[in-house]
């Protein structure tokens, strides 16, 4: 029935390029240039090497890849010499192009200070195995599985590593079997809510419409969130692969991806992939003769960040504007254009191809009771190894921090970990034996999310972070319902008041009102966990804003209006430094005698602790009782 | 199906939502957002409710109710959400008067006549009788402000034909948005921008006209807040009666409901929520009606001149007049525009009492003008009903009697001009273009001694012929024309053409065009021309006033609060003679009102006086409409008798409104005279309080109160006086500067307390000098003139009621004048973007 020869075909010929690469005469480049490669400078170190190699008549086959996942090590450079296993490196800057060329190809050695190590399980020829790196070795690859290791846009890349034998295998067992498959598998979305996948499916599955849809929520939108955007520029046919899958299960005919308009690479990767689709009968009428007819279409998002939410995308899609709408009914229900539609996040459905491929009961090894399989996170802040992660679920956060992240940056001491964006919250370091699941991130204030973690040390105010978060959703409120509309910019502005120290304790007080009733009584999700980042801190962190409110103090040295700078007369060696750079000129003392800051005029700036000559170090900043006298760091910014 | 709500099982319909379900069953759930012709939408989140199994508090008015739900409407936790809801809601909105405890004092005692500047409290503002967020807020029992309230400093607009809109008032229900969607199929407006930004508008920041308003007016029906007002409509109130009837601007005959206050039509829409009226049937009613245009009296040709003479010797000239054209020489011109029964008697008139074959009926073409030209040569005498005869063909006819609504040319060269009642003002029945029946109800009087077109008729046919047999009423002509009254009704199924395309729209009646009558339409005409009206608004230029200005010119002028501004005018004379407590009379311009107002300060050095004014009627508009460099016509002062600056003790100055610029120079000299100073300082919301600085530098004590205690104390600045006494401070007189009702409570409230009090009154004054005695009020029974024993009297002897009514005594006026000039004049919109001075507030 199903035109199982043309796949046959198809994958001979995948065999076939895949195996150019694997049994190479000529040595492969593999780079990673995704578009966090690209920012680190990936394209400029390949067209250097590319220059280099040409110049001294060496000759090389060059790959792009997606992303690998170390941000701190990009951009990453994969060489596979002639019939050997490939070497990974990093971080090759384009000023370290014409080294590596030399080390690498000239020398045909081996770089030690950038290796990150053997694609390998094994040590070859005393070089450590990828997998031994202490960032990658906690990790298991699932949804990133390709990601890095083939050209994305290489259709015969994807079905070598096993590419739409899910869908085959659906086609195979039928709609109902799939759905006992994804059932079994205990798939959760991972757009952040963590409903069960086969749910959502089952009731989409079982209305009755002329017309059903499968969409794809690619509007990722979290400050600092990147797991969507490097799966669809590292493997796009995997999410389109379980595009295909959901599509059959429930019934659908027209597919749309909807993928903000800021990813670039993410879209022109899609359009690729959808169009080799069509090439090889994978879109379109009747695919490979099984009766199922599918189409997928692309759809650009212009970047609000509550297009995220399924009914506003739903609207966004329709052509109006993207608010949300309440529900019931809900989408699976009645969608877009009124007809029954399965929203599904782009991790969901590479998670959906994966499991199609491998089977449920391969899958469930991952993860614990209730949350199964692995989720992607995005690791940032106050951390050595930044990066896109993936782990099974259930580990505990103490290990993606201390082993996948590597700990905290200068061995300073963790104070909270931020997960699930702006809808999530700060989970305290105590807790930090909690496992990584959806039900104890709940549980603990926060939430699962879409997978951002900030990882925050000491230096971090935990009200200057409610307030950074809050100032988000604020800004992103679609500005229907009125308690995410005005509630949000009501707690901004108390937040705002307590960073600049005019705080006072019935403010606390408003808070919790204030965010019960967003949280209560807010039209979408987005709404209802705004408050989150501030509930989270009030929770663990009260007593911080206590020091703002009542002693005016910001432990962290981060809200400016709580801190004053003075000069320590008994260190202060009248050197001058510091008046010459005051732009206010509130410093005033003679040459050799110890300086004074006026503080009336003084606009905190910092200029002066910056110039104290270190042998000194006379300036020092006092925020309530607290008095630092180290330099400020120029990082912070970072976490923001 | 079976449902439980709030404990009682209620038969529920398949296809419901749980508030039609509850509300069909008598069950209030209180919403807003929702409106029973639109579909749910679920922004404003009153009406949440609990069903148990459900996750959260949906929504009642866009969850489906599904068998055995059970649902509850009334708890405890509800309650407490949906105050906290309605509390956020009101950060947005003017919200100070919802919870001023005087509130009710308040409604009674200002005066109505003051919706001219932005909104700022309900006291001003349009939609103060018929206001659901009021009624809300009422039933929810919201008492407090959480946090200060952010107001949206948006100018309001007004150059658009027929509507205002002022933002600030907005709560952002999208009522409209999905109105014009229904109704127009398009979105004209919608929301803009995001997150606090959100505000409805066009796209591209078009004007309605060019976004596609047909100006259906469906918006301004749906609004529950003042944010969209008919313009016109607005000034009068909670109208007294509501009456449905049909339009008879066009053969569309749509069902209208027509609102009158005092017999007096001054709204009119559709009768169906889910149709849209055009654009005449929506504005052009009421000031079509109301025009002080209207022919009022009955007049006749004496020796060449018309001359208005009572309705008997009207009919009776008539009647002479048409003895000797019986026959052929008569004819009777009348249109579709008169009710079925008017032309029965017309017709009736002409060919019995006149033995006449002329009887013509104009049917009017599609934009409603028509006129005949072929009126036989033999016709030496007509009766018209309105324009109908082009006036080159006047003197073919020796006889002319004019009935008709508005003079012309063709009424001013007739023998008798007789004014009749036409649409809402009378009765009868009118024929659809699809050959319907619909009944015409008479909504409102008449103007002057105008009477039904066949009540006019038959008076003259009565005169002529003593055979005319006497209808009583129009029933009875309705019975003789065979109209069962019970058949005819209003019902309607599609949208007239004209609600869906301007150009459809007609612009004549009964021959009269009808933009002479109706100023939005000439603004509407503009918009088509490509001239659109545009509001002169106050962007900045720099102003070089020169080093010797003129007399009065305006050196300065900033806007300190919403409506609220600050002048700087040179004026040495004045300033040289001034003396605290002293006030002066202002002329914008040759024609101007005469307006007092209370010198603020003065600068002898400079030759400067500044002066508070804040927008509240037309001519403060005009006066805020001056811009610097500007020269106003005449400031005629120092007047009225300075307070006298002594020793007194401990003095208590309260300021409200544009009084708090009034005191500041008397609480400096009093300072200065060794007394200790206590200024209070009243305000709605923190953004409408000014001078903080100002009164701080001049007093020993500054206290700010507001209403919904967003900045200072909570209360009136009587309340910050009571708070003070209650402390111990003792006081040994007490100065009020204010509104009239700011001045009341504070006597009313401290004739207890021993303490003098005295207040600045602001009646109605002309020559400011003792004169005219406009000013005049009571004050321990005696009459005084504000202007020459003023402005200070003692509080607790003043006549307040006295001085209410005599601020009354011209509203009716007023707002005639405002809302007559209004929308024609180029009217002052203040941007409080860029340079205004409440822009740190915001």
């Amino acid at each position: 029935m199903i035109a199982e020869d043309t796949m046959q075909i198809l994958y001979e010929r995948a065999q076939e390029e895949w195996s150019k690469i694997e049994k190479n005469t000529l040595p492969v480049v593999y780079v990673g240039s995704a578009t966090c490669g690209r920012a680190a400078g990936a394209l400029e170190t390949e067209e250097i090497i590319k220059n280099l190699l040409i110049k001294n008549k060496k000759y090389a086959t060059f790959v792009e890849v997606g992303c690998m996942g170390p941000c701190a090590l990009e951009p990453i450079i994969m060489v596979q010499p002639s019939d050997g296993i490939p070497i990974c490196y990093g971080p090759i800057k384009p000023e370290n192009a014409e080294e590596f060329v030399r080390r690498i190809f000239l020398e045909e050695g081996v770089w030690e200070e950038k290796l990150i190590g053997v694609m390998s399980t094994d040590e070859f020829h005393g070089l450590p195995p990828i997998t031994r790196h202490p960032m990658l070795a906690p990790q298991v690859r699932n949804v990133l599985r390709n990601c890095g290791l083939i050209d994305p846009e290489n259709f015969y890349h994807y079905l070598a590593q096993g590419g739409y034998r899910g869908f085959l295998k659906a086609l195979d067992i039928g709609a109902d079997a799939v759905l006992e498959e994804i059932k079994k598998s205990g798939l959760r979305g991972r757009g952040g809510a963590g409903f069960p996948t086969w749910r959502k499916w089952s009731f989409a599955r079982e209305t009755q419409a002329d017309e059903k849809y499968l969409i794809c929520n690619a509007d990722e939108g979290d400050p600092g969130a990147f797991m969507n955007r490097s799966v669809l520029e590292g493997d796009p046919h995997s999410v389109l692969e379980g595009m295909l899958i959901a599509g059959y299960t429930i019934g659908a005919r027209h597919g749309y991806v909807y993928c903000r308009a800021e990813y670039p690479l993410a879209i022109r990767r899609l359009e690729i992939a959808i169009q080799q689709m069509y090439e090889h009968g994978l879109l379109g009428e009747n695919i490979l003769n099984s009766g199922f007819s599918f189409d997928i279409t692309i759809k650009k998002g212009a970047g609000a960040f509550v297009c995220g939410e399924e009914t506003a995308l739903i609207a966004s899609i329709e052509g109006n504007r993207g608010m949300p709408r309440p529900r019931p009914p809900f989408p699976a229900i009645s969608g877009l254009w009124g007809k029954p539609t399965v929203i599904q996040n782009v991790e969901t459905l590479a998670n959906v191809s994966l499991i199609l491929q491998r089977g449920a009961d391969w899958y469930v090894q991952y993860g614990n009771e209730n949350s199964k399989g692995t989720k992607t996170f995005a690791l940032a802040g106050k951390i050595k190894r930044t990066g896109l992660v993936e782990i099974p679920l259930g580990i505990p956060l103490r290990k993606v921090i201390f082993e996948v992240g590597g700990g905290i940056l200068d061995d300073k001491e963790v104070k909270a970990v931020q997960t699930g964006g702006p809808s999530g919250g700060c989970i305290p370091a105590e807790m930090l034996d909690l496992p990584v699941d959806y039900e104890a991130l709940t549980k603990a204030g926060s939430i699962m999310g879409s997978g951002g973690m900030i990882v925050l040390d000491e230096d971090n105010c935990m009200v200057d972070i409610a307030r950074y978060f809050l100032s988000f959703t604020q800004a992103e409120s679609c500005g229907k319902c009125t308690p995410c509309r005005v509630g949000t910019r009501a707690m901004l502005g108390i937040l705002e008041r307590i960073c600049s120290g005019k705080g006072e304790m019935m403010d606390i007080l408003r808070l919790e009102t204030l965010a019960q009733t967003i949280k209560q009584g807010s039209l979408c999700g987005l709404g209802q966990t705004a408050p989150n980042p501030v509930l989270s801190t009030l929770r663990y962190f009260r007593h911080e804003y206590e020091e703002h409110i009542k002693a005016k103090e910001c432990r962290a040295f981060v809200c400016g209006p709580l801190i004053s700078y003075h000069i320590d007369p008994e260190r202060c060696a009248g050197c001058t430094m510091c008046a010459k750079a005051c732009p206010v000129k509130a410093i005033s003392g003679k040459r050799k005698e110890p300086h004074v800051i006026d503080p009336g005029t003084c606009i905190r700036c910092g200029q002066c602790l910056r110039v104290c000559p270190t042998i000194y170090s006379a300036v020092y900043r006092r925020s309530g009782s607290r008095v630092r006298y180290e330099p400020i760091k120029e990082r912070k910014k970072k976490t923001g | 199906m079976n449902v439980v709500i709030d404990g009682k099982t209620i038969e529920a319909i398949k296809g419901e939502t749980i508030l039609e379900c509850a509300l069909r069953n008598g069950i209030s759930i209180p919403h807003l957002c929702t409106h029973p012709a639109l579909p749910p939408f679920g922004a404003c989140r009153i009406c949440i409710v609990e069903v148990e199994g459900m996750r959260g508090y949906p929504t009642s008015c866009s969850t489906p109710i599904a068998e055995g739900m059970v649902i509850h409407t009334q708890t405890e936790a509800l309650r407490l959400l949906r105050r906290n809801i309605l509390g956020l809601m009101m950060l947005e909105h003017p919200s100070a008067c919802l919870v001023c405890e005087r509130r009710e004092l308040c409604d009674k005692y200002r005066p109505k006549s003051e919706k001219v500047g932005a909104t700022t409290g309900c006291h001003t503002c349009n939609n103060k009788e018929v206001c659901e967020v009021r009624e809300l807020s009422a039933d929810l029992g919201l008492a407090e402000i959480m946090v200060a309230p952010k107001y949206h400093y948006k100018p309001v607009e007004r150059s658009e034909p027929f509507i205002d809109r002022d933002l600030n008032l907005c709560i952002l229900c999208g009522r409209c948005v999905r109105i014009c969607k229904l109704h127009q199929g398009k979105s004209v407006i919608d929301f803009v921008h995001r997150s606090s930004q959100t505000h409805i508008g066009q796209a591209f920041g078009k004007n309605l006209h060019e976004a596609g308003c047909t100006f259906c007016g469906s918006c301004v029906d749906v609004c529950p807040t003042g944010t969209l007002s008919d313009r016109y409509a607005k000034w009068f109130g909670r109208p007294d009666a509501e009456i449905k009837t049909t339009c008879i601007y066009c053969d569309e005959a749509c069902a209208l409901t027509i609102y009158a206050v005092n017999n007096k039509a001054v709204m009119a829409k559709g009768l169906y929520d889910h149709l849209p009226v055009c654009v005449l049937g929506h504005f052009a009613i009421p000031e079509f009606l109301n025009s002080p245009n209207r022919l009022r009296t009955p007049q006749i040709r004496v020796n060449k001149v018309l001359r208005p003479v009572t309705s008997e010797e009207t009919v009776q000239r008539c009647a002479e007049l048409l003895k000797n054209y019986t026959g052929t020489s008569f004819a009777f011109i009348c249109d579709t525009s008169s009710t079925l029964e008017d032309r029965h008697v017309f017709k009736k008139f002409t060919q019995e009492v006149m033995q006449s074959p002329y009887y013509f009926e104009i049917i009017p073409d599609k934009k409603g003008y028509a006129k005949v030209a072929n009126i036989p040569e033999e016709v030496k005498a007509v009766i018209t009903t309105g324009l109908f005869i082009p006036q080159e063909y006047r003197n073919r006819f020796e006889v002319v009697i004019a009935l008709d609504i508005f003079p012309s040319e063709w009424t001013k060269s007739a023998d008798v001009v007789y004014p009749v009642a036409t649409f809402a003002e009378t009765s009868g029945t009118v024929l659809d273009r699809n050959n319907q029946l619909r009944p015409l109800v008479k909504a409102c009087n008449p103007p002057g001694e105008a009477l039904p077109e066949w009540s006019v008729i038959q008076q003259i046919a009565k005169t002529i012929s003593e055979n005319w047999k006497e209808y009583t009423s129009v029933e009875d002509i309705s019975r003789e024309l065979g109209f069962d009254s019970a058949k005819l009704n209003l019902d309607r199924s599609s949208a007239p053409p004209a609600s869906q395309n301007l150009k459809e729209r007609r612009e004549w009646f009964k021959g009269h065009c009808m933009e002479n009558y109706v100023t939005g339409l000439v603004a509407v005409r503009n918009f088509e021309e490509g001239n659109p009206h545009e509001e002169k608004t106050s962007i900045k230029i720099e102003v070089n006033i020169p080093e010797n200005p003129e007399h009065f010119t305006v050196l300065s002028r900033r806007e300190l609060v919403p409506n609220t501004y600050e002048f700087v005018i040179y004026a040495p004379a004045i300033a040289r003679k001034a003396s605290p407590g002293q006030f002066v009379i202002v002329m914008v311009d040759e024609s101007s009102e005469r307006i007092p107002y209370s010198l603020s300060d003065w600068d002898e050095n400079k030759g400067t006086i500044t002066l508070v004014i804040q927008e509240k009627g037309l001519s403060s508009r005009k006066m805020i409409s001056v811009m610097e460099g500007e020269r106003l016509a005449h400031v005629v002062g120092p007047l009225g008798t300075a307070f006298e600056i002594k020793q007194y003790g401990t003095i208590a100055i309260l300021g409200g409104c544009y009084g708090i610029g009034a005191v500041v120079r008397l609480s400096r000299a009093l300072r200065e005279k060794g007394n200790k100073v206590i200024v209070i300082s009243e305000a709605r919301s923190h953004y409408m309080a000014y001078y903080e600085k100002e009164l701080t530098a001049v007093s020993d004590r500054f206290i700010q109160t507001t209403i919904d205690a967003s900045s200072g104390e909570k209360g009136h600045a009587i309340d910050g006086l009571k708070r003070l006494l209650q402390a111990g401070e003792k006081i040994d007189l007490i100065v009020a500067v204010g509104c009239p009702f700011m001045m009341m409570i504070t006597a009313n409230e401290t004739r207890d307390t021993g303490i003098k009090a005295v207040c600045a009154l602001n009646p109605i004054m002309l020559d400011g000098t003792g004169m005219c005695g406009a000013c005049r009020i009571s004050v321990g029974g005696e009459t005084k003139f504000a202007c020459v024993d003023g402005p200070f009297f003692d509080a607790h002897q003043v006549d307040w009621d006295e001085v209410r009514d005599r601020r009354e005594a011209y509203s009716a006026e007023e707002i005639q004048a405002i809302s007559f000039t209004m929308p024609s004049t180029t009217i002052q919109g203040e941007h409080h973007y860029h340079q205004c001075s409440c822009m740190g507030r915001g």
